[in-house]
């Protein structure tokens, strides 16, 4: 049994709304209640283990980042208690409480100075931020005159660097910039690998199944299941596709009210950073612009041309078929085949997936490709539907797949 | 008896709790006291003087007005001028207090909006620079018009008035925030009770039937007090007594509006 890092007792919340502000003033003076409850978060009860990376998803307005406030204690909660065995960072709706006309130098000592840390803490780790945060002579200016990038970047910096034995993420692993967002994933990556507990709150599945030990799935305000990710995930996802019929996609799975930063919109390649570079599809040898296939006859492959970018490791591959509907039919990704890629004679990275007597049935499927990171986590770059591939069939086989089967009789 | 140990309970934890904080919290307290300072004075070409110089000048307008123009000193007398000067800046500085209040969540709502920041650090915050500023440029004037003894006791004055004005660094930022039309009528209130207390002239100036009216404005006994320490005035034991009872009775329900608002204050911005 691991050591506790975080226990929540019924913690609950609820917005209090007026109908004027008047009221609100009314009852702060009277100590009268005069409000409409808006509740936000049901009596939530929860224990994290030292060490564990806990995902926490759920719709928009399933009470995520109401219960993330609480913790980081921004907000109080309205019933129930909480006890952090030790100190906590938070990294909420990608920001931090920064005195706008104060420099970036005096808003570290002043976070350090928030999170308890002293004045000689906070210079003994300066360094660390300011390289991290890498917004150069910026750091003497007023934080007022950062763009967003920056401020993120600063904020993740302070946050990660005054070593916090508990770290609140919500939506930000795809901080700033490609180059940031790269290194904002390895430092993340890097707690994990540390022992550190995380509670991790994402709208990507992907990235909370790789990441998470454990997923707590909200619903309304409450916890729907909790349990080991692969499970939690699945029966989350399946309850979306049944609500709402949408698009999913390698790397991401989005809210259909929501936007995404990553695959959704294709993730841009960043100087320095891998990039797609060419994508060729060929059918049973053949290079073509509309690829009509035959079932179990047509051997599918697909050569991607990448740049493996400068001081990162070599990246990873991914392929994924989805039906028109959007959902996925069937991926596969060189990370979790165990297959290393490699350069060609040029220096560039050089990989083909062939799909041998391809199994899909008849339709029409397009093609995602997308270029992660060593590890099959961060996504580089990810080109949605890279081409249509329309399937015929001899049989009268339905369905989207052919499972491989015998018969025995 | 119970309600009697919950006032006290709140009147203790009024002004205890914000000192407290402040004490547990000194690093953070000063850096944003040193960036308070900076922000009047970066950028400009007298730098760190501006804070003793823009009272001072203020000081010197009101000199200009009543002892040039309106000719007071030869009308009143010569203690006319060292009366102005020694209640009006102290003046100046609850005044800019109190305006100040009005606007204070707003006005630091970038520190806490994504933080656990101590909110009964604000208003100690709000106070400290004024007392500062004020303070210097007081003791300097007093030294300049009453001599060396007078400009130590002097030393005492804003923070024997800050501290007054707790139960209201309180209560305003809580009213300021919530209900916007506070911070278009605190101004006029400060500047409409600037005249209801007797800081441009003696008490012994109005009429007769009125002189008794200013007393029911703690303010009056506050610079009567003040006049007393600074210019060896007259005062007595009920100027001190008023004064007290009011920030005694004020100070707990104060104290109980700001507690109270606290959650609001969190979620509203």
């Amino acid at each position: 049994m691991r050591e506790t890092a975080l226990s929540i007792h019924n913690v609950s919340k609820f917005y209090k709304v007026y109908e004027n502000e008047l009221d609100r003033v009314r009852e702060i003076i009277s100590g009268k209640p005069r409000y409409q409850k808006i509740e936000a978060l049901k009596p939530v009860t929860l224990e994290v283990g030292k060490g564990e990376v806990l995902g926490i998803i759920g719709q928009n307005g399933a009470g995520k980042s109401t219960l993330l406030k609480v913790l980081a204690k921004t907000i109080l909660p309205s019933t129930g208690e909480f006890t952090v065995n030790g100190r906590i960072a938070a990294l909420l709706e990608l920001g931090a409480s920064f005195h706008p006309e104060m420099t970036g130098h005096e808003n570290i000592f002043l976070s350090g100075a928030i999170q308890g840390l002293s004045t000689a803490e906070v210079e003994s780790i300066y360094e660390d931020i300011v390289n991290f945060a890498g917004i150069g002579e910026f750091i003497h200016r007023p934080v007022k005159t950062y763009s967003s990038g920056m401020f993120v970047r600063l904020a993740f910096s302070i946050a990660t660097q005054i070593d916090p034995e508990i770290l609140i993420i919500d939506e930000a692993l795809s901080v700033g910039d490609g180059a940031f967002s790269r290194k904002s994933f390895d430092r993340i990556m890097d707690f994990k690998a540390a022992g550190k507990t995380i509670l991790f709150c994402s709208h990507s599945m992907y990235q909370v199944e790789a990441m998470c030990d454990r997923v707590v799935w909200l619903e309304a305000g409450e916890i729907r299941k909790v349990g080991r990710p692969v499970e939690v995930i699945t029966e989350y996802s399946e309850v979306i596709r049944m609500s709402s019929p949408r698009e999913e996609s390698l790397g991401s799975e989005v809210q259909p009210e929501e936007e995404s930063s990553l695959v959704e919109d294709n993730k841009e390649s960043v100087e320095g950073l891998p990039g797609i570079e060419k994508i060729e599809i060929s059918v049973d040898g053949r290079i073509a612009d509309v690829h009509s296939v035959v079932s179990e006859e047509s051997d599918v492959a697909v050569r991607v041309l990448f740049d493996p970018g400068k001081g990162v490791p070599m990246p990873t591959l991914a392929v994924a078929f989805s039906g028109g509907d959007g959902r996925i039919v069937s991926s596969a990704g060189s990370f979790h085949d165990g297959v290393s890629l490699s350069l060609n004679e040029e220096g560039k990275g050089e990989a083909v997936i062939t799909f041998p007597r391809i199994g899909l049935l008849r339709g029409n499927y397009y093609l995602d490709i997308a270029l992660l990171c060593e590890k099959g986590i961060h996504l580089y770059e990810a080109v949605r539907r890279a081409a249509e591939i329309h399937v015929e069939q001899k049989g009268l086989e339905r369905g989207v797949v052919i499972l491989p089967h015998e018969w025995t009789t | 008896m119970n309600i009697v140990a919950g006032y006290g309970r709140n009147i203790a934890q009024g002004f205890l709790t914000p000192i407290s904080s402040m004490l547990k919290n000194r690093t953070l307290f000063w850096m944003l006291v040193k960036r308070d300072i900076l922000n009047r004075t970066s950028g400009t070409v007298l730098g760190k003087l501006w804070p003793v110089v823009q009272p001072g000048l203020q000081i010197l307008g009101y000199w200009f007005m009543f002892d040039i123009v309106f000719s007071m000193r030869a009308n009143r007398g010569p203690e006319y001028l060292e009366y102005l000067l020694t209640g009006m800046l102290p003046w100046l500085c609850i005044a800019e207090v109190l305006n100040r209040a009005t606007n204070m969540f707003r006005e630091f709502s970038p520190l806490y909006r994504r933080n656990p920041f101590p909110l009964e650090l604000l208003p100690l915050l709000i106070m400290a620079i004024p007392c500062m500023v004020f303070g210097t440029v007081y003791f300097l004037l007093v030294l300049l018009l009453e001599g060396p003894v007078s400009a130590l006791t002097s030393l005492a004055v804003m923070p024997m008035l800050m501290l007054w004005l707790l139960p209201l660094c309180l209560v305003l930022p809580v009213l300021g925030l919530f209900i916007k039309d506070f911070a278009q009528v605190v101004p006029f209130l400060v500047m409409i009770t600037m005249f209801l207390t007797p800081i441009l002239y003696f008490p012994g100036m109005l009429p007769d039937g009125m002189q008794q009216f200013i007393w029911l404005n703690p303010f009056s006994d506050l610079l009567a007090v003040v006049h007393g320490i600074v210019q060896g005035r007259e005062f007595s034991q009920v100027n001190v007594l008023r004064p007290f009872v009011v920030w005694l009775v004020l100070l707990g329900p104060a104290w109980l509006v700001f507690r109270r608002s606290i959650p609001h204050i969190r979620e509203v911005l």
